[in-house]
């Protein structure tokens, strides 16, 4: 496990110019798949940049944890995307932790962004709050026991140590084990990015806001802050479900050769992903807010079957 | 035979069995009438194609014949059948289980594990996917509770279909290219003529009761 400058600095930098595109390009393609023109791809950079210019209102009633939620929520994300494999099969910072560290990072975020939501005591910040904590509290497990599956597998939570087990494998996608787990995360995916079956991104309606509610109360750069931590989440959990469950493409060492060739199978694979997140979008409407737990406990199942699949059929 | 084919096909059929037991568990969770019904089209749908898996790597021609039935029967002419029967009685579309969504999950992934563990001493044996006894001990318990769990006749019927996949599954993926022909074409045509009568039973009580709620059957005591 060596710890280089290069990798850690080349990956932040992906990390932090590749999230707007991804998320402009999901919009992008949800609004031609809806025959409607659309924003362009980069967007949401445009957004960033407006709203990093904008004044803030703080509520006089905020407190410091209201102002330390857009750094911790960014800084979490953005460190949960440093400890996992990206391009090559060595994550930058994997010697800090593997798929525990993650989901613990992730969670800490989301931890923030209630107290976050709630510290302004405005009605609508709670209320998105008190959903947050609801759904997060099934889909956690349902993840976690999603990538254990594999970590069984592998022998180690170590998460560059998962994909280049699963590489070793082959073609294992036909193992039950794989494709129950692939679609508890799947599911788990569209939860915890605010999709359409369990949230929706593009309202404020206020009867079936979840992220959103929570954001209410923040404006400008503390805005463009969480915006821009959302959609690094966002890239981080997508490239995990890339990488871990197709691991072509990654190896085992950095070269400038390898690097490119990651690259690329990284960009395919996430533009896949993409793919289906929008179709999934447009096919789907949004799930009434009390039928949401049933999705993510029907994901929480079949992770669980995963994990028992594993010893079923061995 | 060479092992290369038998692996892949032991996969496949691993594959598609995890398959069934994912859609025994949306079965489990789904409230409208019809999509269940096309769910357990689709189960069947996945058995036969076990069948046909078998019947390849086996080069047993009458599992074949079993593939076909079962298309013929379970995939095309139940679920024809039901769907006409929900439409004539015109009920409600909508299934009120006993549990809520969450727990009928859980004890469906319960009873998955406790079908594994039953299943455990004999998938020791090395047969060819032998272990999908598991899957089908698993299609057999939560079909049985499905069934305990719906209030509809209907629902009840399609729950011992599913319960019959799991035993058709066991006895394709585990003993046959062994269980004569005779035997599970028996089989066979009993589900389809239980299904009849089971649909004009169902319909009777529609008329009687105008429900087809069982429970009000308890008011045949008095």
């Amino acid at each position: 496990m060596n710890f280089s400058l290069p990798a850690i600095i080349a990956q932040t930098a992906l990390l932090l110019l590749l999230a707007p595109l991804l998320s402009g390009l999901i919009r992008n393609w949800k609004a031609k798949l809806q025959n409607r023109r659309g924003p362009r791809v980069w967007q949401p950079y445009f957004d960033l940049l407006k709203f990093w210019r904008k004044d803030m209102v703080i509520s006089e009633h905020a407190s410091w944890i209201f102002v330390a939620t857009p750094f911790v929520l960014f800084v979490t994300a953005l460190s949960a995307g440093l400890i996992m494999p990206m391009v090559t099969a060595q994550a930058p910072l994997g010697l800090f932790g593997g798929v525990l560290a993650l989901v613990g990072l992730l969670a800490l975020g989301r931890f923030f962004l209630a107290l976050g939501g709630l510290d302004p005591a405005s009605a609508f910040g709670g209320m998105g709050s008190s959903r947050e904590m609801t759904l997060s509290a099934i889909a956690e497990p349902a993840m976690m026991l999603a990538i254990f599956t594999l970590a069984i597998a592998a022998g180690s939570t170590d998460l560059s140590r998962i994909v280049l087990a699963s590489q070793g494998t082959g073609w294992n996608f036909l193992d039950p084990s794989h494709a129950l787990a692939f679609t508890a995360m799947f599911i788990v995916l569209l939860a915890e990015t605010g999709r359409i079956p369990v949230d929706n991104p593009a309202t404020h309606l206020e009867l079936t806001m979840i992220h959103e509610a929570m954001l209410l109360e923040y404006s400008g750069r503390y805005l463009a802050l969480i915006e821009w931590g959302a959609s690094i989440k966002q890239l981080v959990l997508m490239s995990l479900l890339a990488n871990i469950f197709f691991p072509v493409g990654l190896a085992a060492e950095t070269t400038p050769a390898t690097f490119a060739m990651g690259l690329l199978w990284l960009s395919a694979k996430l533009l896949a992903l993409a793919g289906a997140v929008v179709l999934v979008e447009t096919c789907n409407a949004k799930l009434r807010l009390f039928r949401v737990p049933d999705l993510l406990s029907a994901a929480f199942i079949l992770a669980m079957l995963a994990l028992v699949s594993i010893f079923m059929f061995k | 035979m060479n092992p290369h084919t038998a692996e892949t096909a032991s996969n496949l059929i691993t594959l598609l069995a995890s398959f069934m037991l994912v859609l025994q568990l949306l079965l489990a969770v789904q409230s409208m009438l019809v999509t269940n019904i096309r769910l357990f089209a689709l189960q069947s749908l996945l058995l036969a194609a076990i069948a046909a898996v078998v019947g390849f790597a086996y080069g047993a021609w009458h599992v074949y014949v079993v593939a076909l039935l079962t298309i013929v029967g379970k995939v095309i002419f139940l679920p024809w059948l039901l769907e006409r029967l929900v439409r004539q009685i015109k009920i409600e579309q909508e299934v009120r289980p006993f549990i809520n969504m969450p727990a009928s999950m859980l004890i469906c992934g319960g009873l998955t594990v406790l079908a594994y563990v039953v299943a455990r001493p004999i998938t020791s044996l090395e047969r060819l996917g032998s272990n999908t006894l598991a899957v089908a001990i698993a299609l057999l318990l939560t079909g049985f509770f499905l069934m305990i769990n719906r209030r509809k006749a209907i629902t009840q019927v399609l729950a011992l279909l599913t319960m019959e996949n799991g035993v058709m599954l066991a006895a394709i993926a585990l003993t046959t290219y062994g269980m004569p022909l005779v035997v599970e074409i028996g089989v066979f045509f009993d589900v389809v003529i239980a299904v009849m009568v089971l649909g004009i039973l169902v319909f009777r009580i529609r008329e009687t009761f105008s429900s087809m709620d069982v429970s009000k059957l308890n008011q045949l005591k008095w």
